[in-house]
């Protein structure tokens, strides 16, 4: 399978009192064609600062280094015009308030006929046929009327699936989904994970999805890459997260969290402490303030990135079978 | 089964719809619509269901935070929605509530101590010296450096703020905690610290917690009896393990369905509901979740289902309860 895109060792700085903090360090994935990666990390871990640094659209304060090669081409050094081109034509985002994402004050019809406006040349009927038929896509019942409706009027599920019509009108790539159902009611983010599921596979289109729900991930994701502090601490298929976890943290937080499929009630096993400050990065791994396998070394030494098998990586000074015996 | 703590009888919320020229009364949000339970002492009972079913406006009801319609709240066996505010300000005492977002129920202004110190000299108890003490001793209940009592809010993280918000409520040694969403602002790592803190305060303290959450999965690992709501009104009541081992109710059903298992090896048949809740401002007729229910049927659309007993421990409001394998493998 082809990859879509390629991400290489990103960092992404900010400045606090004149100091340059790293957000994201050293982070690196790809994602093929057809499928879909889950970012999945706590708040603060750095998987939005990713995304975002990926389409270029962080403050201008924020310092990126790497390279993020598509379709042949980096990212970061293309000129502003060539990366409108890109965005929301080739690449595309939903967030995850879909009520701050649409414009108030324009008519549902125009926000997803803007996109096709900037990227395809199209008489207005061919557009107005287009729209309505992404209506009906993604599942919207009476489209001719909502597409002369305004946001106000529809529910919090209509509207990302408006997010998600305006997102996939030009048959993008890749998707980024940033948290697109976690301000959602459960029953309701069944159906947009669903629709997601669909639209990918009948599209082909790759998928990163950025969430902090590990049963979205189990659900929805191929590959998935852990985020801890800024960094990937771990990255390989989905079963070799679920099933043959290799990093402390991505241990403890399937530990941590309690599972509807479980018949006896164990207590749970949070993780000790809180995910250190930016200004206050452990020296040696990031995660040694809270590890419970903690080592001398890991204190005053980095671990790399490591291929620990197959494709599956850790970011963790314990061996292979070390990690997969804890 | 142990004492009866609180009885709830037929509660009702109703909030008016006002407009037009003279500003009157049009219409009613039928939050929560006619609530019978009984809460035992020690136990915890969790209250389901999506955003607008009423569920946190069941909880601050009870404490007469927000004033219900109609109904009765009996709190060992005194019907408290006809105590005068004095009598209520010292029954207080005995009900709190931890709220969903720490931040902003923490007075910004004030350190921890002060916080913590209020509702003792509200209720005239101790004198300084052992209100300070009394502080200091419950900072270390909840797992906080006792240190730390001259900070402000905002130099403590989300999961240290919930843990400030639970000895707030604690400091008064109440029988009786609403727990609304006590861990849905907080990460996944910082929840499993707060979820284990409430378990064993409540075994230290023999508390009686009403646990308030749209999280299934939390609430399951809580909870003893579990309550669904649906459009201010009850679905289903049952014992947590029959609730999520056998539910009988569709709605039930159709949500524990929708929970992302994180598990990828489980590929279930999801019964996805349909369209979105309707406004409780205009209720359906007869059955609530007719609408969206792929079991209604005429009776449904014309008759309110009548609140039973299926068995012991599971009660459930529908005209066709349904017998499914359980949607959850055990």
């Amino acid at each position: 399978m082809a990859e879509v895109i390629r991400v290489d060792s990103i960092g992404v700085e900010f400045s606090i009192n004149q100091h340059y903090f790293h957000a994201v360090d050293d982070v690196s994935f790809h994602i093929h064609e057809g499928e879909t990666l889950g970012l999945v990390g706590e708040s603060g871990s750095g998987k939005s600062v990713t995304s975002l640094a990926i389409v270029r659209l962080l403050a201008k304060s924020a310092r990126v280094t790497g390279t993020v090669m598509y379709k042949g081409r980096n990212l970061l050094d293309m000129t502003v015009q060539e990366m409108r081109q890109i965005r929301g034509g080739e690449i595309s985002m939903i967030f995850q308030e879909p009520m701050t994402s649409l414009n108030p004050v324009y008519k549902i019809g125009a926000q997803i006929s803007e996109t096709l406006h900037l990227h395809q040349r199209l008489s207005k009927r061919e557009a107005h046929d287009q729209v309505l038929g992404m209506l009906k896509k993604v599942g919207i019942a009476r489209p001719e009327e909502i597409m002369n409706g305004y946001p106000y009027q529809l529910s919090g599920g209509m509207r990302q699936r408006v997010m998600i019509a305006i997102a996939m009108i030009c048959n993008p790539s890749l998707l980024i989904a940033d948290e697109p159902t976690t301000a959602l009611d459960v029953t309701i983010q069944a159906q947009i994970l669903r629709l997601m599921k669909e639209l990918s596979r009948d599209y082909g289109t790759s998928v990163l999805l950025i969430t902090h729900d590990l049963g979205v991930v189990a659900e929805m994701c191929d590959r998935v890459a852990v985020m801890y502090a800024g960094q990937i601490v771990e990255q390989g298929t989905v079963d070799d997260i679920f099933f043959a976890t290799h990093h402390p943290y991505t241990q403890g937080l399937l530990k941590a969290i309690p599972k509807i499929d479980v018949k006896i009630k164990e207590r749970l096993q949070p993780i000790d402490g809180n995910v250190p400050a930016i200004t206050r990065m452990p020296k040696g791994c990031r995660f040694s303030s809270r590890c419970p396998y903690v080592m001398e070394r890991c204190r005053s030494e980095a671990p790399a990135f490591v291929d620990i098998g197959e494709r599956h990586y850790s970011r963790c000074w314990l061996s292979a079978a070390e990690g997969l015996e804890k | 089964m142990s004492e009866v703590l609180l009885e709830v009888v037929d509660l009702k919320k109703h909030f008016p719809i006002r407009g037009g020229f003279f500003h009157t009364v049009k219409g009613h949000v039928r939050a929560v619509d006619g609530i019978s339970l009984e809460v035992y002492a020690g136990e915890t009972l969790g209250v389901v269901g999506e955003s607008g079913c009423g569920k946190s406006t069941f909880g601050r009801s009870i404490l007469r935070l927000i004033e219900p319609t109609a109904g009765a709240v009996r709190f060992e066996g005194q019907n408290i929605l006809q105590f005068t505010e004095a009598q209520m300000r010292v029954m207080r005492r005995e009900m709190q509530i931890v709220f969903q977002d720490p931040y902003a129920s923490l007075n910004p202004r004030y350190t921890i101590m002060q916080t913590l110190l209020e509702p003792l000299e509200v209720h005239g108890l101790h004198d300084l010296a052992t209100r300070k003490q009394r502080v200091r001793a419950l900072l270390q209940k909840v797992g906080l450096d006792p240190s730390y009592a001259n900070r402000f809010p905002h130099e403590f993280s989300g999961g240290q703020r919930q843990r400030i918000g639970i000895a707030r409520a604690l400091i008064l040694n109440p029988k009786l905690m609403i727990l609304d969403e006590p861990v849905a602002a907080l990460d996944v790592s910082i929840q499993s610290q707060i979820i284990n803190l409430l378990e064993d305060l409540q075994q230290e303290f023999h508390l009686t917690y009403i646990f308030i959450a749209h999280d299934l999965s939390v609430v399951k690992h809580i909870s003893n009896r579990v309550l669904v709501m649906y459009l201010g009104k009850m679905a289903e009541l049952a014992t947590s393990d029959e609730l999520f081992a056998h539910p009988l109710h569709p709605y039930t059903q159709a949500l524990l369905s929708a929970v992302p298992v994180p598990n990828p090896k489980i590929k279930r048949e999801q019964a996805i509901l349909q369209g979105d809740i309707p406004s409780p401002a205009n209720p359906p007729t007869g059955c609530v979740f007719h609408t969206r229910c792929s079991f209604a049927d005429d009776v449904c659309n014309r008759e309110v289902p009548p609140w039973r007993s299926i068995q012991s421990d599971h009660m459930i409001a529908c005209h066709h309860p349904q017998v499914a394998s359980p949607s959850v493998p055990s």
